[in-house]
């Protein structure tokens, strides 16, 4: 890896570290919402930088605009709409240190045991075989999902029906 | 990759540089167009006296904007009321990355161009919220509020409408989408049907996703002032303007690109020619989607909710498998 990539990996890995740590510690549920977006749109960045393309747009498209848009409207729906910052207290923080310690301790071994920081030629991941796996060799996976899917979106309308008067 | 400059790098930056400074001239000029156009539709003359037939009202406009007052509202949350404004203008600017303007002339040709592009649009959504949030006004917040839950709705007819010339043409590139149709194949008007259905359909989405006219109820001005430039003074707000123009003039180039052949014409396959041709048929569907913008009133907010998912959502789901069934048909009848 050239100088000049190594600086563009550590920008990204910063404004990922950046955007996570602004989700967590910021005292403004508003602000927490934005740095979570921050934190992955630079996580499609790095996956840019490792060729994966198709996987970064889906990135994009799926959490930046989608799961963000949600957290939007929860944020929007469960407070009151208008005055000033919705405070936002973390709780539980020791349990919470814990669950970071260790998911950061199992990336951690992970990546020491894997040889990644050795020179390579990253092969380009093509969208149409992503394409062609989903549809053959892992359908079945890919529509069990679906289905997940599909009962969770089902269910999610069931708890928040209510009962006709 | 094809590159016209040296490396990659130094491609994008040349192409990028000129492209966008291209634009936001033509932008600024694109709006005075708007204005005479509007004028003469209502029986008015339209801008006249700056210069000669008004033409030095834009760069007028731009000087007032940037002389006048910047407030920011006390209780506003100022780092977003501020990054807001700069956010729109560089998230409308970021599907001209993937745009092919002639044959090499693109600044970044990626695998994954469609799925870039749609990325982008649905990016909008940070920097109207950021806005309509951060200028602590119940005009900005409901106007932010209506925009996000019409760019959620309209997000998935337009991925379908993006879907079709997709299937068509087997790729998500979109200088090999431009080649699948060249020699007058468009989209639009080849296979007959699910191309011209998707074209309607992509226009219709993009424009609600924009907030245009007739979609443009996140800033209905007689019910909330502005929506989210209520607050904004100046440049930050001619920022979310130019912002909103920069759009629609993509949304023409986008159109043009996935369903009216791209740069693809008669003549000779000579870059200047190929040019000419894109700028022509952007121009000519920018006046179309004026002339849309100034015929027709403003949707209700329930209106607007209905045709998206009672009837854009299932046709788009309608053309989709049908053109699946053209692509599969013409392979059929090519095997045999």
């Amino acid at each position: 890896m050239s100088a000049l990539e190594i600086l563009g990996l550590s920008l990204l890995a910063l404004f990922v570290l950046a955007g996570a740590l602004g989700t967590v510690l910021s005292k403004n549920l508003v602000h927490s919402v934005l740095w979570l977006a921050l934190a992955l749109v630079a996580t499609a960045g790095i996956y840019v930088r490792l060729t994966a393309g198709f996987l970064a747009g889906a990135q994009v498209l799926l959490y930046a605009g989608g799961v963000i848009t949600l957290a939007i409207f929860a944020v929007m729906l469960s407070a009151r709409i208008e005055g000033g910052p919705i405070p936002n207290e973390s709780a539980k923080r020791g349990r919470g240190a814990l669950v970071a310690l260790a998911v950061a301790g199992l990336f951690g071994g992970v990546l020491l045991q894997a040889d990644v920081l050795a020179p390579r030629d990253l092969p380009v991941v093509d969208a149409a075989d992503i394409g062609r796996s989903f549809l053959g060799e892992y359908v079945l996976p890919f529509e069990v999902l679906s289905v997940l899917l599909v009962a969770a979106m089902i269910g999610a309308i069931v708890i928040a029906r209510r009962e006709d008067p | 990759m094809n590159v016209l400059f040296g490396s990659p790098a130094l491609h994008a930056l040349v192409l990028g540089v000129g492209i966008v400074s291209a634009l936001l001239g033509v932008t600024s000029y694109f709006i005075w167009f708007e204005r005479k156009f509007a004028g003469r539709m209502q029986s008015r003359i339209g801008p006249k006296h700056v210069g000669p037939y008004g033409l030095l009202q834009p760069i007028a406009d731009a000087f007032k904007l940037l002389i006048k007052a910047d407030i920011t509202p006390d209780t506003a949350d100022r780092a977003l009321f501020n990054l807001a404004p700069l956010l729109a203008v560089c998230v409308a600017l970021l599907s001209l990355a993937v745009l092919p303007l002639a044959s090499g002339l693109v600044i970044a040709d990626l695998d994954v161009g469609v799925l870039f592009f749609l990325a982008a649009g649905a990016l909008t959504v940070v920097p109207t919220w950021m806005a309509g949030w951060g200028s602590n006004n119940k005009y900005a917040l409901l106007g932010g509020m209506r925009a996000i839950a019409q760019s959620v709705a309209y997000g998935v007819p337009l991925v379908l409408a993006a879907l079709v010339p997709v299937i068509l043409s087997g790729s998500m590139k979109l200088s090999d989408i431009v080649a699948a149709q060249a020699g007058g194949h468009w989209f639009a008007l080849w296979p007959p049907g699910p191309g011209l259905g998707a074209g309607v359909l992509f226009v219709l989405a993009s424009l609600a996703e924009g907030n245009r006219i007739p979609f443009d109820i996140p800033e209905a001005e007689s019910e909330l002032v502005s929506g989210i430039s209520t607050e904004y003074t100046g440049m930050k707000f001619g920022m979310f303007y130019l912002g909103e123009y920069v759009h629609s003039l993509v949304v023409a180039a986008l159109f043009v690109t996935l369903f009216l052949g791209g740069y693809d014409g008669p003549g000779p396959d000579v870059l200047a020619l190929q040019l000419l041709w894109f700028v022509l048929k952007v121009s000519l569907v920018s006046v179309l989607l004026l002339w849309v913008r100034w015929s027709y009133v403003r949707l209700r907010s329930d209106q607007l909710m209905t045709l998206c998912w009672k009837y854009l959502l299932p046709s788009g789901l309608l053309l989709v498998a049908a053109s699946a069934v053209w692509v599969w048909w013409t392979e059929q009848g090519g095997s045999r």
